[in-house]
Formats: C-alpha cells, sequence, structure tokens
C-alpha cells in the first residue's frame, strides 16, 4: 500500500474506528465493548504523559479510580444526574492532577514512577479503609442515576454510543493536542528536557498541563466506567492493577493514538480470554511484557507503520 | 510506650536494611529495581524452606537465603537489566517489573498463595521498665547499627566503596575522571539484593511471609530513599529510623493508616524540598 492510499484511509478514522468497536459489539457484547473502549481511553490518557512526554507512571489507576469513586459518590451525596457526576469526575480528576502535579511532574523516570505508585497506595488505602463508611470499602458502591432527557443510562447500548462517541472525541481532541506546537513541545521534553528550557520554556508548566489533562481523563474515563459497571469496588483503584495500562501502552506502541487504541484492544482481548486457558496469568503477562521490551519495542502499531513504509510518528529514546 | 519505640526502631533497622540496598542500585543506576521486592520475598520463601534442613536453626539458614539470592540477582542484572540499560531507563524499569510479576507468581506456584507465619527464632524477652520486649527486635536493631558500621567501613574506607560513592553523588564527574562507573553495576546490585535478601530474612519473624510481601516494603523503602535524599548513603539511616518510628506511632493509634503515613510525610518531604532528577 502506497503512503498516499494510507493517507486516505487515515482521512477516514473516525468511521474505521467506529466499525471497528460495532462489529465488536456484535461479535462480543455490548456491554463488554464498552469496557474495551473505557480501557481505551484510560490508555490514551496514560499515553499521553509515556508516549509523547516520557514520562512512566506506575499510579495512573489513582487518577482512574477518583473519577470513579468521584462519579460513583454522587448520586447518593449531591444528584443524580449523570452530567453532574460527570463534571464532579472530571474536576475530581484535575484536582488531584492539580494537587500531585507539582511534586509529582518535577520527577523524571524512576522516581516519577514511583511517586505515582506511592500516592496511588494512598489513594487505595483511603477508599478501602479510611472512608469506607462513604465508599462502602470492600462491597464496593452502588450507583444509578436518573434519566435525563432521552438519555437513560440504564440502557446498555445508551452507555455503549456515549462511550464511543467519547472515545472519538477524546483521539479527536488528543489527535489535534499532539499536533500542536503544545504537543510538539512535549515531545521535545521528552526528548531533551534541558534543551527545551535552553529554548526559553518553562517546561515545569507545560508537564504541569500535560498531567492535568491525563488525570482528567482518567477520571472520565473513571466515569464512564461507572456508567457501564453501575458500581465501584476498590478494584478500580487498586494499585497492582497498574501493570494493565503499561502493558496496553506498550503492546499497542507508545507515543501514537492509534497504537494506544491498538493496544486498549489487544490487552482487553488478551486479559478477557486467554486467563481461561492459562494457569498462571501473571507469569504470563511478566514473560509478554519482557518479550516486548526486548523485541518488539515498537508495539503494534510500529509493526503496522513498517509494513506500510509509513513515516513513523512516535520517536524511541 | 517502650514497646512502640523498640517497635519502630526494629522497623526502621529493617527498613534501612533493606532501603540501604534500593539507595544503592536506584543511586548509580537510576532505575527502580522491582526485582529488590522479589528478592525479598524470595529469601524469606527460602529461609522457611530451608529451616527444617539444618534443624530449625535460624542463623543458618538465614545465611542460605542470603547467600542464594546472590546468583539469582546476577543473572537478573546481567540478563534483564544490562541489556536493556543502554536503550531507556523505562524499559528497564518495567523489565524489572516484569521480573517481579514472573517471580511472584512462581512463589505462588511453588508455595502457595496462603500467608504463612514463623515463629520468633529467640523466643526470649527481657523486662524493660515494666515492658516485656522480645529480644530477637533488639538484636535486629543491633544488628541494623552494625550494618550501619560496615556499609560505612566499606563506603570510605575501601576503594571499591569510594567509586561507587563517587558513582553515587556524581556519575559523570565520576566518569569524566576516567572511572569506569558501569562496571561496577553487577557489584553494586548483587550486594543491594544481599541486602534485600538480609531485611527478608530478618522481617519474616516478626510478620507473616506471603507472595505479595516484597510490593508494600518496596514503597516503604524507596519513600525511605527519597526523605533520606538520593545518593545520600547516611540520610537513609537517618529516614529508614525516623519512618520506623513514624509508623510504629502512628500504628499505635490508627494500625491500618501506619503506612499511609509514611507517603504522606514523603509528600510534605519533597514538597518542602522538591528533587529534580
Amino acid at each position: 500500500m502506497s503512503t498516499n492510499r494510507w493517507d486516505t484511509l487515515r482521512r477516514f478514522d473516525v468511521i474505521i474506528l467506529a466499525t471497528i468497536f460495532i462489529a465488536l459489539a456484535w461479535i462480543l457484547t455490548v456491554h463488554r465493548t464498552t469496557d474495551f473502549i473505557i480501557f481505551c481511553i484510560f490508555v490514551l490518557a496514560y499515553d499521553l504523559l509515556y508516549g509523547y512526554m516520557g514520562r512512566l507512571s506506575f499510579g495512573h489507576m489513582l487518577y482512574f479510580g477518583v473519577g470513579a469513586y468521584a462519579a460513583a459518590l454522587t448520586p447518593e451525596y449531591v444528584s443524580g444526574n449523570p452530567f453532574a457526576a460527570l463534571a464532579l469526575a472530571l474536576a475530581a480528576g484535575a484536582l488531584v492532577g492539580v494537587l500531585l502535579g507539582p511534586i509529582i511532574v518535577r520527577t523524571t523516570g524512576a522516581c516519577f514512577a514511583l511517586i505515582n505508585l506511592a500516592f496511588n497506595q494512598v489513594g487505595y488505602f483511603l477508599v478501602l479503609i479510611a472512608f469506607a463508611a462513604y465508599t462502602g470499602g470492600e462491597d464496593g458502591k452502588a450507583a444509578f442515576f436518573d434519566k435525563v432527557w432521552f438519555l437513560d443510562f440504564g440502557n446498555r447500548t445508551v452507555v455503549f454510543v456515549t462511550a464511543l462517541v467519547s472515545l472519538l472525541l477524546v483521539s479527536y481532541f488528543l489527535g489535534s493536542l499532539t499536533n500542536s506546537p503544545f504537543g510538539i513541545l512535549l515531545r521535545t521534553i521528552k526528548e531533551n528536557e534541558l534543551r527545551a528550557r535552553f529554548l526559553g520554556y518553562d517546561t515545569y508548566r507545560y508537564k504541569l498541563l500535560a498531567f492535568t489533562i491525563s488525570t482528567s481523563l482518567s477520571a472520565f474515563a473513571g466515569w464512564l466506567s461507572i456508567l457501564n459497571y453501575t458500581y465501584a469496588t476498590p478494584s478500580f483503584i487498586d494499585p497492582h492493577r497498574n501493570v494493565e495500562v503499561i502493558f496496553a501502552s506498550l503492546i499497542g506502541g507508545a507515543g501514537s493514538i492509534y497504537g494506544a487504541i491498538a493496544g486498549g484492544i489487544a490487552y482487553m482481548a488478551i486479559s478477557n480470554y486467554l486467563p481461561n486457558y492459562i494457569q498462571r496469568w501473571e507469569m504470563f503477562l511478566g514473560m509478554t511484557l519482557l518479550l516486548l521490551v526486548f523485541k518488539f519495542q515498537t508495539g503494534i502499531w510500529g509493526f503496522v507503520s513498517s509494513l506500510f513504509n509509513m513515516p513513523r510518528t512516535e520517536e524511541k529514546s | 510506650m517502650i514497646g512502640t519505640i523498640v517497635y519502630g526502631l526494629t522497623i526502621g533497622g529493617i527498613l534501612y536494611i533493606i532501603s540501604v540496598g534500593l539507595s544503592l542500585t536506584f543511586g548509580t543506576m537510576r532505575i527502580v529495581n522491582f526485582a529488590h521486592a522479589l528478592v525479598y520475598t524470595v529469601s524469606a520463601y527460602l529461609l522457611i524452606s530451608m529451616l527444617p534442613f539444618l534443624g530449625e536453626n535460624f542463623v543458618p539458614a538465614a545465611l542460605v537465603a542470603v547467600a542464594a539470592v546472590v546468583p539469582l540477582s546476577y543473572v537478573i542484572e546481567r540478563y534483564v537489566i544490562r541489556r536493556l540499560y543502554g536503550t531507556s531507563i523505562d524499559y528497564a524499569i518495567i523489565a524489572t517489573y516484569a521480573v517481579l510479576l514472573i517471580g511472584v507468581d512462581l512463589i505462588k506456584w511453588i508455595w502457595g498463595a496462603t500467608p504463612i507465619p514463623l515463629s520468633d527464632p529467640v523466643n526470649k524477652s527481657v523486662t524493660l521498665l515494666g515492658v516485656s520486649i522480645p529480644v530477637y527486635r533488639l538484636l535486629i536493631i543491633a544488628l541494623s547499627i552494625l550494618m550501619f558500621g560496615l556499609l560505612e567501613v566499606f563506603f570510605r574506607r575501601t576503594i571499591i566503596g569510594k567509586i561507587i560513592v563517587a558513582g553515587l553523588e556524581d556519575k559523570e564527574a565520576a566518569q569524566s575522571i576516567g572511572l569506569n562507573v558501569d562496571r561496577y553495576f553487577s557489584l553494586v546490585f548483587v550486594l543491594g539484593s544481599c541486602l534485600a535478601a538480609l531485611g527478608g530474612v530478618l522481617y519474616a519473624p516478626i510478620t507473616t511471609i506471603h507472595p505479595y510481601m516484597g510490593f508494600q516494603v518496596l514503597l516503604l523503602s524507596f519513600a525511605v530513599v527519597l526523605v533520606g535524599g538520593l545518593g545520600s548513603l547516611r540520610g537513609t539511616f537517618a529516614a529508614a529510623f525516623f519512618l520506623g518510628m513514624v509508623m510504629a506511632i502512628t500504628g499505635r493509634f490508627w494500625g491500618p493508616a501506619a503506612e499511609t503515613m509514611v507517603f504522606v510525610i514523603m509528600a510534605v518531604v519533597l514538597m518542602i524540598k522538591p528533587i529534580e532528577v
């Protein structure tokens, strides 16, 4: 396939993506496909930090869980309107980003990874034990939303369409964001932060902004998963689950919108169907991760791109 | 009150032994070695497996467990970390996490996932101001201070130790005077892993042994390393005992919050003195 045809194909990416997910909903179930889509949004949010800004977070479940719990607690304490829950989830995600960001974004590499993980551990403790009276502790919290206008989120198809539209919007948003001067600056920070600073950019501000966008989008994914599951459990914020999004980001190919979506679908497919056949699931995950970092660093999307001789978008440090 | 203080010092001693190992690999190689948690866990399991063969003698079993992690950590360093070190630090971190996942699952496969309790190897207590205190805990405190002394001698008096300290404090400056710091990575890594294993066997009789025990401890020791200051070995010593006391005092009032308090203090310290690495 020539680059020209590839570009034509790219122009229809919205239609292609929508078709893929509707076909998936046909083959699997609507509920499960919604789960796939939500995870893809989460991977996209994660990839903004990892793929574009070059910061590996080991604690992104925290931001997902903050959004999920903010949404799940809204019906009981604020209002049954699902959009009030959305607003609160986004606000909570942004607030956590703004509060923790100043501590977290100054660091790189290993420090960045582990500080995120430590805060995730704190969040997990808060949800599981400290605020168990509100969050329901280990039992979790059920959340049912009112019907707004014609949108009844008790209906699985409505949730599916909402999630799909959200995914398309988020990928469009991130696509334009990462190609804007801001996105290019993020990649510059990944390549060489010192040089970006030397050019006169206050990199701290941009990193904080990118971090907050990432946490808010993760919280958004949390809100969607509350719509889909109608309950929140501590597993939504469990620090042990961070490996999932790292795995998805790696297998799909970091630093590309399509890569993140491919990785999200690939991980969800693997984790939904393989554990039936594989006894030692964690070992399988570990082995695959090793294989990915040794032999398959560009991931699925990098592989597909090189197949079509497309100019590579992702840069490996 | 005496009990709380002794408990805090015990935790601090163990945290020191584990985090000084983490501090070494973190300071010189700039990676979070998730395999550190694995080595810690493996040593505790090896300890309980060796005990029946050695007539329930704690000391030889502990020594065997610590010695057994030397080849394990060498293999991890040589075949996983060193191969990725040139490409990207992120990949090296992910790879050590993958090693942790594989190792934890192997442990679950071999020993099962049920927590295993271990009895106090000394099983004697002394009474101090009317409070009975297990001798074993006092031994841990003494041993950790002894380790501190030994490591101080090693790092200040021997040439290899000095090279490692130079690498810790400023890697590029050390390289620019012609020291091949990278060559000492294996040694640092194995030394760090042995310290983790020592921490594992010492802590095993106080807590229960379970496959995920390393995960928590890794985060705690990471907090110790950050609070103590990156690459500062004496800072690690002070921070370990400080945070150990914090854990003991918090745990006295509200048990489950003990570990969270450590991270809160870490956040406060990082807010006052941000690290730029």
